[in-house]
């Protein structure tokens, strides 16, 4: 892990940090990768490719519904503005993009 | 009468207000005479909620009308990271600080219609993103039975309001040990209920396949109560379990609970700790049930998968705090530099560590070798312990390998502070429910627990087991 690695991260993550704070970060990664990467040791010491379901992820599936309004027009939306750092006639208020 | 809060329990509370001993005013005025006396010192609530009032008034009026239940008016600490309507949920993060919660969680309203009393907010890590609650933005808490010690986190502020009689009971938040650890550091009971028992509608999330509610109470009793109060299936959370899945045929208790020793001996535990944790298995065996030392040698991976799984989902998760629709924003002249500077400043040192951790994980070219390799790992941990529980109730180990740590003590050293959860991990990411129940004390005084794990929604082996255990500590 390098600095720059770290700057890519941030700017993909669209957090701006200090540079001190990156360096402390690329020791910080170093050490919790090497922890982290104990987990390709199982995939050498084990078949975790050929693994049986078991029953219980018959609870863990896929929930679908129909995609419509379940709230009252404007039920929230007061509130829900209220919370917004700038708004506008009831819009969310963004700066220029370019 | 002089109200004992140090020996209250929530039966003998609402025994009380039946019998007219003392009414729900009273106690929740009892409360908050030690929350002013102790909070300043503690920091477990960072605000007590400004329409108490009207909660007591509401708790008096159902007792009146004859339809109270055992939570009705007791006085009960809510962690900052679940949605009280009205009320700041600020997840104890810069960027939430005056996040104005919209709507009740499913947890908040199910106990507001028995008629709870929520006294006020807790304070917790930063988005539930540590074990001491050091990362919280409000300050650190403090543990009461040594204030120069961490509380655990990251429901810490929860744990301590209630080890140090500022609340009944408390309600947490589990991703990987934030009930159970620090309700072992505070010596209370602790429990991390199954995935999809307890909707999470209404609860900031950090890591979605992770996270669930869970309580602390003073007792196993206490905490069996306001679990039954918390469950139940909702629409509005797509993991939440249909209640007729969840009626199971239920196995009789079979009195034979696992010693994963080779887990056990992996964690790096404290002479102390480990010394207790043997007394309680000969405790158990005294109890009438078998102590079987067993392998299960892929358990002692569970805290590297869980810190490959977890910041995936934190950087996911946390996307969407961009300083446009609530929260936190600083003043930019564009888009891109509101983004990254509300981020930036917004969100505190661990939840910044840990999304561009999860952004990495999940970048081209290191997906295959760490996330898609612990959902594998995930998924062997779950048949290693499916295969387990054919011949076993629970497994038990410490709730955490060390007792509590000195404020500041790990906050340089991550690995070190993440090590906290070793023994919790594996429950977390096999969506089997898990409780932590006081164990005795160190020499100096300071709280342990011992942790049982069970299968799949069998809660009532925890507190069938639990109930027992209690009796001999």
């Amino acid at each position: 892990m390098q600095l720059d690695d770290i700057k890519r991260l941030a700017e993909l993550a669209r957090i701006d940090m200090s540079e001190e704070e990156m360096n402390s970060l690329v020791k910080d990664f170093d050490s919790i990768l090497a922890y982290v990467g104990q987990v390709q040791e199982v995939s050498k010491l084990y078949n975790i490719e050929t693994l049986h379901e078991n029953p219980d992820n018959y609870f863990l599936k896929n929930v679908m519904r129909e995609d419509v309004v379940l709230n009252k027009e404007g039920e929230y939306k007061e509130k829900i503005l209220a919370n917004a750092p700038d708004t506008e006639n009831g819009y969310l208020k963004v700066k220029q993009i370019m | 009468m002089i109200i004992d809060l140090k020996n209250l329990t929530i039966e003998k509370a609402h025994n009380h207000f039946k019998n007219g001993d003392f009414t729900v005013r009273e106690l929740v005025d009892e409360y908050l005479k030690v929350i002013k006396e102790k909070n300043p010192t503690i920091n477990a609530y960072l605000e007590i909620y400004n329409d108490i009032d009207q909660q007591v008034e509401k708790a008096e009026k159902i007792f009146k009308d004859g339809t109270a239940t055992l939570l009705t008016g007791i006085p009960i600490a809510l962690k900052d990271i679940i949605l009280f309507e009205g009320h700041i949920a600020s997840a104890s993060s810069k960027i939430l600080e005056n996040y104005v919660a919209t709507y009740d969680s499913f947890v908040v309203k199910k106990y507001k219609d028995e008629g709870v009393v929520f006294l006020g907010r807790t304070n917790m890590d930063e988005f539930a993103m540590g074990s001491s609650t050091e990362t919280s933005a409000y300050g650190v808490t403090r543990n009461p039975y040594d204030t120069s010690r961490v509380p655990g986190g990251s429901s810490g502020g929860s744990a301590a309001a209630l080890a140090s009689d500022m609340a009944l009971a408390s309600l947490g938040t589990e991703t990987c040990g934030s009930v159970r650890q620090p309700s072992s550091f505070c010596g209370l009971v602790g429990l991390r209920t199954t995935y999809g028992s307890v909707s999470r509608s209404g609860v900031i999330p950090m890591g979605s396949s992770l996270d669930q509610i869970g309580p602390m109470g003073k007792n196993v009793n206490d905490t069996e109560i306001l679990f039954n109060a918390m469950v139940g299936y909702d629409a509005m959370d797509s993991t939440s379990i249909k209640d007729e899945s969840r009626a199971i045929q239920k196995t009789p208790i079979k009195r034979r609970i696992a010693v994963p020793r080779s887990f056990l001996n992996s964690g790096g535990v404290d002479s102390e700790v480990l010394k207790n944790f043997e007394e309680s298995c000969e405790k158990l065996k005294k109890l009438g049930y078998e102590v079987v030392d067993v392998d299960l040698p892929v358990l002692k991976y569970s805290l590297a998968v869980y810190y490959i799984i977890m910041p995936a989902e934190v950087s996911s998760n946390l996307a969407r705090f961009d300083g446009i629709r609530y929260g936190f924003s600083s003043k930019e002249k564009n888009l891109l530099d509101v983004y990254k500077n509300s981020r930036g400043k917004g969100f505190g040192r661990e939840a910044r560590r840990r999304i561009l951790l999860g952004t990495y994980i999940l970048s081209h070219g290191y997906y295959d070798a760490y996330y898609n390799t612990a959902l594998k790992v995930r998924q062997f941990i779950k048949d290693e312990l499916f295969n387990l529980f054919k011949d076993f109730d629970a497994f038990i180990t410490p709730t955490a390998p060390f007792p509590p740590f000195k404020i500041g003590e790990k906050m340089d050293d991550p690995i070190s502070m993440y090590l906290s959860d070793v023994f919790s991990a594996p429950a977390n990411l096999a969506d089997i429910p898990s409780i932590s129940i006081p164990s005795g004390k160190t020499e100096a005084g300071l709280p342990l627990g011992i942790q049982f794990t069970a299968p799949f929604l069998r809660e009532d082996i925890l507190f069938t087991i639990g109930k027992d255990f209690e009796k001999l500590v």
